[in-house]
């Protein structure tokens, strides 16, 4: 089944696009196959359970039933280029040992 | 993207955060990019859905409403005199004091990708918000973040920008 990388944001416009980019490139580079990034509405978020591989937040997620590990997305906005870069690794290492 | 003088304001006055969104608001409306609810609109999601973003040194914040009220994709900044509170996006129970606010305005941001990347790394860059917020006039400030943020249509070649990129670094 392909994996999927989740960019979570409270009403999805710019935020999850600026993140979905830098992951979405990442994994092009990395050459990953079969891994999907892609952006969902945190309202949205109970029928992705079970689906998701790796959660990465861009809000202030309260739940902790989700089934898949969750990182903060804000060094996508914010971070320096070194920090963009780091959490860039943790995510793919984490697709990778999922 | 628009993105001209007379969205660029500098060293405002305001005491709260809705009215520098009502500001630039009334700027882009004034000049057709946007519907005239366009900042009621942003500040209703903004109140639901925070902008306030925890930069250094000092925090930021870039409002933005749905497509629906946008005619065209455009930003807006304000530097302010004195810092106004945004909720956190990351964390909504938290107040951050903000002095540059970014509007957006986008029709689509997939469309706008380019700019929106360009804008993720000013903010990752401290030595770029002391230097936006520390040019003197609107032009200088403008010409200064068309080439930060690749807007281009002036036909700079890539030494200017060079120059530009490497400010304070």
């Amino acid at each position: 089944m392909a994996k999927l990388i989740a960019v979570v944001c409270g009403a999805g416009i710019n935020t999850s696009t600026i993140a979905e980019d830098q992951i979405r490139e990442k994994v092009e580079r990395e050459g990953l196959r079969d891994v999907e990034v892609k952006r969902i509405l945190y309202p949205d978020i109970e029928r992705f359970i079970g689906m998701m591989t790796v959660v990465v937040s861009m809000t202030k997620i309260f739940r902790t039933d989700l089934g898949a590990p969750t990182v903060q997305g804000m060094p996508f906005l914010i971070g320096t280029k070194e920090e963009k870069e780091a959490l860039l690794d943790k995510i793919i290492q984490m697709v990778k040992a999922a | 993207m628009q993105f001209n003088e007379s969205l660029v304001a500098l060293d405002i006055e305001a005491v709260e955060a809705k009215a520098v969104i009502d500001l630039l608001a009334e700027r882009l409306h004034a000049q057709g990019l946007v519907s005239a609810d366009y900042g009621a609109q942003t500040w209703a999601r903004e109140l639901q859905h925070p902008t306030g973003l925890p930069t250094k040194p000092f925090c930021i914040a870039f409002p933005h409403a749905d497509a629906q009220g946008v005619n065209q994709s455009a930003l807006a900044v304000a530097s302010l005199k004195h810092a106004v509170r945004f909720k956190n996006m990351g964390d909504p129970d938290e107040d951050l004091d903000v002095l540059l606010v970014f509007m957006l305005a986008n029709r689509d941001p997939e469309e706008q990708i380019a700019t929106l990347r360009n804008l993720a790394l000013l903010f990752g860059q401290p030595e770029k918000l002391i230097a936006l917020q520390s040019r003197s006039t609107s032009r200088e400030a403008l010409t200064w973040l068309r080439r930060e943020l690749r807007l281009g249509e002036d036909g700079k070649g890539a030494a200017e920008l060079r120059k530009g990129g490497s400010l304070g670094a």
